[in-house]
């Protein structure tokens, strides 16, 4: 275990904490046991990063990108005129950045459950538990939230002088404590409300929207300032009232640039008085947040919808008992293995955006040209790497140990375990991103890419194939998360994209023709026959062989 | 036990109702120095939940608790210094090493780190597991990790031990090792209050039984005593005829008779 520095930071405030009537010694060891339990926890933002270095330390190994952003808002407190304006869009920034990372990344210490049974057990007061409990979510919100700002900090004290500074720098400990108040309180309501459950459930679809946000924020950032100009006034509106960012702007209008307006003062005096009344009422419903935690423990009712949808569509696609048996194994695994959903989601979030990213020069074009000839519907391909991710996830379990099933049951082959769940994979979670993303595609490019579109479809379940091919084989949620990170699938995964890239290719190619795409489509449809044939051969061969199941 | 002998626990009256159900109806229990209780009852009978409102755990009960002599809802946490717990899941934070833990579970218990350190490092050895002191738990079996809660539990030497199925997961030399540190313990004046499902090893060790049934204690005494009121054989006849449960001839035959239905397999 380290001696952290932030502890030694801490070590000064010693007595201010004995005053507090917080036991020190005490609060000094929980923090330390949690902090060196973050810094052994992978961070699910981007998480397809290498995990494999065991650094302990801070909470944050993905600094580098909130390093990154930060620069970019520098933009933000060079200009000297329209502060409500440039440091509106700052805070909105910081504060997405920060409530999503928060939500994603440090849900599971905010909503540990282990803490109540190893720690209230023993002799340790509420107010220090409470103490290091919120004091450890701060550490982790301050570190993170001076990366995203230091660049800009420093900036703004050269350009903009001490007093804009020190507002600031103010805010932004204002603002980390609204974030981790308003955090709080929404689970709050959604424990009162649902079970844990849901809550799990929302947590996953924040990490879609960040990964998303973070994805469309790279293309959007720069192009946001060639399309607004930074020079046009700020009128003051009643929503305003309800946007934290413009309160955390006013200050700046007013003290800074000298605007008078009463709107100004009001949304001034709102982003010092809203924290701190936040955070009395965080510090009073603390108790209740407690009690409400146990509600997490508790197994909310797992859905009903998983018998009759699943097993509708397996009697139509498989072609013998034990694939449909395997589809719908794997249907139910993927829905309810929570660590899966955590791995995949975010992946998914990024196969709806990347296509948009690539088209978004054209589509914004007011060339009519686009509209009738580009094949920039084409990207759409990049969606499928969708199931890149699926497939190489597909061999992992948090309950990989309950394998030995596939070993004990009388299965004479492997072919039908395979492909039932490449067939539930396709349809779980390709199919439903697929035809959302055509519906917008149609959408921008008309109904011309329609022939398009249908052969898209065709290939999708030839690159699943391919997938797997090409990854090394594994039965479906047999080996350990944490083998992920000693086998690299990069190799393969380069050698995947390029194929997806030819598929593409030659897509391009046959639309060059006439008459291309329908041809594209038959053969396409003979392919998809002969390889799903080719690779899960009726009998015996190689792939019959039960792999060795790795831990 | 002599009468003048204050109670280390003395609970009285003590209900308990989650928000649909009743769990504990009216509790009345003192327990003396020495004794080693065993606490059964079905499934879902409140075994758990009287040792989780003695640990406050859970709140919102009626009724009055003592503890060493004091009221523990007068929120002095002191008393809970004299108490080890061992969950009936075995919980514990397994992304440390038994080191980081054990000696973070003595700190908090309000022991030196470094005399943490070294008799966690010493008991960790006489339970075998001295190679792995300085492994992630999560790596352990579950019989190792039952060896660290228990040895967390008893590390800062307390003078009431809780014990929830504190024997599940260790090998049969592992069990009989624990059972003899219990009556050790138990023979220096601690007391043992501990739940488990295995008859054979509650009527061994146990120098009092209570067996608790819907939220009421139907059964308190020792095991000749027991004997002697329900003129049964063995602690699992007794535990089946006191919980009412006499049909359990029927329910296999059922079951059996369920499994050989409908058509064969090949």
């Amino acid at each position: 275990m380290n001696d952290f520095r932030v502890l030694k930071l801490l070590d000064r405030l010693r007595g201010v904490f004995k005053r507090a009537g917080v036991d020190y010694e005490m609060l000094r060891s929980i923090l330390q046991v949690k902090l060196t339990m973050d810094g052994r926890r992978t961070p699910t933002v981007l998480g397809t990063q290498k995990s494999g270095q065991e650094t302990e330390g801070s909470p944050l190994r993905v600094q580098w990108i909130y390093l990154l952003l930060g620069l970019m808002l520098i933009l933000f407190v060079v200009p000297d005129s329209n502060y409500m304006l440039t440091m509106s869009v700052l805070f909105a920034v910081v504060m997405f950045m920060i409530t999503t990372t928060l939500i994603s990344d440090f849900s599971s210490v905010m909503l540990d459950l282990r803490d109540k049974n190893i720690l209230f057990s023993k002799p340790v007061d509420r107010r220090t538990l409470n103490m290091a409990k919120s004091l450890h979510v701060l550490i982790y919100l301050v570190s993170l939230t001076l990366t995203l700002t230091a660049p800009s900090l420093v900036v703004a004290l050269f350009k903009q002088g001490v007093l804009f500074f020190l507002i600031y720098a103010v805010e932004i400990l204002l603002m980390d404590g609204f974030i981790l108040v308003i955090t709080a309180l929404l689970y709050l309501l959604i424990m009162r409300v649902f079970d844990g459950e849901k809550l799990k459930d929302i947590i996953n679809y924040i990490q879609i929207i960040l990964s998303i946000g973070i994805a469309v924020g790279y293309q959007l950032v720069p192009r946001l300032f060639n399309m607004t100009d930074l020079t046009g006034s700020f009128q003051p509106v009643w929503w305003q009232y309800f946007i934290a960012p413009a309160w955390f702007a006013a200050p700046f209008e007013v003290l800074v640039g000298g605007s008078r307006g009463t709107e100004f003062t009001v949304l001034a005096v709102l982003a010092v008085i809203i924290p701190l009344i936040l955070l009395y009422t965080y510090i009073k419903l603390m108790p209740l947040f407690e009690r409400s935690l146990q509600k997490l423990a508790e197994q909310g009712a797992a859905g009903k919808d998983s018998g009759r949808y699943p097993r509708l569509l397996s009697e139509l696609l498989c072609r013998d008992k034990a694939e449909a048996m395997f589809f719908r194994f794997t249907w139910a695994m993927m829905r309810n293995e929570r660590d899966f959903k955590l791995k995949v989601y975010p992946t998914v979030g990024l196969s709806l955006v990347l296509p948009f990213i690539f088209i978004f020069n054209q589509v914004w074009s007011s060339d009519p040209a686009v509209h009738t000839e580009s094949k920039a519907h084409l990207f759409i391909y990049l969606s499928a790497l969708l199931l890149l991710t699926v497939v190489q996830m597909l061999r992992y379990s948090a309950s990989y140990k309950g394998a030995w099933i596939y070993r004990t049951i009388p299965l004479p082959e492997t072919a039908p375990v395979y492909r039932g769940m490449l067939k539930a994979a396709l349809l779980r979670l390709m199919l439903p991103l697929f035809v959302l993303e055509s519906a917008v595609f149609l959408w921008l490019f008309g109904a011309r890419i329609l022939p398009d579109l249908a052969a898209v479809m065709l290939a999708l379940p030839l690159f699943a194939l391919i997938c797997f091919r090409v990854l090394p084989p594994a039965l479906p949620f047999s080996e350990k998360y944490e083998a992920a990170k000693q086998k690299e699938f990069s190799v393969s995964g380069f050698v995947l994209i390029f194929i997806l890239m030819g598929m593409a290719g030659l897509h391009y190619m046959f639309t060059l023709i006439s008459p291309g795409v329908y041809i594209y489509l038959v053969i396409l449809a003979a392919v998809n026959v002969w390889a799903w044939r080719a690779a899960f051969p009726r009998k015996g061969s190689q792939s019959g062989q039960i792999p060795t199941l790795g831990a | 036990m002599g009468l003048t002998e204050e109670p280390v626990i003395s609970i009285s009256g003590l209900w308990m109702n989650y928000s649909d159900r009743m769990v504990l109806r009216g509790i009345d229990l003192e327990v003396y120095r020495g004794q080693i209780i065993g606490y059964i009852g079905p499934n879902g009978a409140g075994k758990s939940t009287t040792v989780k409102i003695m640990l406050g755990l859970v709140e919102g009960y009626t009724g009055s608790v003592r503890i060493f002599g004091r009221d523990i809802a007068d929120g002095d946490t002191a008393y809970k210094r004299r108490i080890g717990y061992v969950p009936e899941i075995a919980e514990l934070y397994d992304s440390l090493t038994a080191r980081e833990y054990l000696t973070f579970i003595g700190e908090l218990y309000g022991m030196k780190r470094n005399e943490a350190d070294a008799k966690a490092e010493r008991l960790m050895g006489l339970l075998n597991l001295e190679k792995a002191y300085d492994m992630r738990i999560a790596s352990y079996s579950k019989g190792m990790k039952q060896k660290v809660l228990l040895i967390s539990s008893m590390l800062h030497d307390p003078d009431i031990l809780f014990l929830d199925e504190p024997l599940s997961g260790l090998d049969a030399n592992s069990v009989m090792v624990v059972k003899e540190i219990f009556a050790s313990l138990a023979a220096q004046g601690k007391t043992i209050f501990y739940s488990s499902h295995i008859m054979d090893v509650v009527e061994k060790i146990s120098s009092r039984i209570i067996l608790i049934n819907g939220g009421d204690i139907v059964a308190d005494g020792t095991f000749a005593e027991l004997q002697e009121q329900s003129r049964e054989g063995s602690l699992e006849d007794i535990f089946n005829q006191l919980t009412g449960f006499d049909k359990y001839r029927d329910i296999a035959g059922e079951f059996v008779a369920v499994l050989g239905e409908g058509a064969t397999h090949e």
